[in-house]
């Protein structure tokens, strides 16, 4: 893939509705600026992204994870989005672990024949995969799941 | 593993390339219960901005969410700032100038300059 970074831009349709939704009603916007603060976005996941890796480094991890997220908002002086992220974060965790739960019960409904122990084995590799593995691999067993 | 769309974004499927905004462009079903639109942002196309970081190993999810959610709050607080600029002008379409004006007189936009042409 021969794109430059600022050139995997996030969809026009969420962007354009994000911008409508925290506008007055009855305001419009250019083509020409809704482009632009699209890849302002852009610009912006790819600043904290450094940001944030640079947290994750000093701390001595290769994986990013959300405080390191967190930390690098202050850094870029967006403190102001720290309180709703870390809601909207305590939200996301909770879902998560709602969804866990209800595929885990449907794992224990298949195996009920099998051992126990298995079962506690594979859910503690599930919750290190959670944290450590690319998404690619959880992409592709959501895909499964679906 | 999440059996569900991830986060809420209108994409069920999240393999497409960057240039696939087909699918973006599909209704934001209001399905269902709470949280159920956590982020509008997809979390693939999210995904695949942190990885064009060459410095970047690895990404757990929540991060990845996390960030998906500061950008929609980052558009939300660009677009309010330069409509300031727009109601200045008496106007009610906001223009490329109003963000340029926004990104020139707040701070915390500094990073911009520069990036958007």
């Amino acid at each position: 893939m021969a794109e430059r970074p600022e050139d995997l831009n996030l969809p026009n349709a969420v962007i354009t509705r994000i911008i409508k939704e925290a506008l007055p009603d009855g305001v419009n916007i250019s083509k020409e600026a809704r482009s632009a603060i699209s890849r302002a976005a852009s610009v912006f996941v790819l600043y904290a992204t450094s940001c944030a890796n640079n947290f994750a480094m000093k701390g001595k991890r290769k994986t990013l994870n959300a405080s390191d997220v967190l930390s690098a908002m202050e850094e870029m002086e967006f403190q102001r989005f720290i309180t709703p992220l870390k809601e909207a974060l305590e939200a996301y965790r909770r879902e998560q672990k709602g969804k866990k739960e209800a595929s885990e019960q449907k794992k224990k409904d298949k195996d009920k024949k099998t051992d126990s122990e298995e079962q506690d084995r594979s859910r503690d590799e599930d919750n290190d995969e959670d944290e450590e593995r690319i998404e690619e691999e959880q992409n592709e067993e959501d895909e499964v799941d679906n | 593993m999440a059996a569900a769309a991830p986060a809420g974004s209108g994409t069920p499927r999240e393999e497409e390339g960057p240039g696939g905004e087909a699918g973006a462009a599909q209704p934001q079903a209001p399905t269902s219960g709470p949280g159920a639109r956590l982020s509008r942002l997809p979390l693939a196309r999210v995904k695949a901005l942190v990885k064009a970081d060459p410095d970047v190993t690895l990404a757990g999810q929540e991060a990845i969410f996390v960030l998906a959610r500061a950008a929609e709050l980052f558009v939300e607080t660009i677009a309010r700032d330069a409509y300031c600029c727009a109601q200045q002008g008496k106007r009610k379409t906001l223009q490329r100038r109003d963000l340029d004006n926004a990104i020139e007189a707040v701070d915390e936009f500094a990073f911009l300059e520069g990036t958007l042409d």
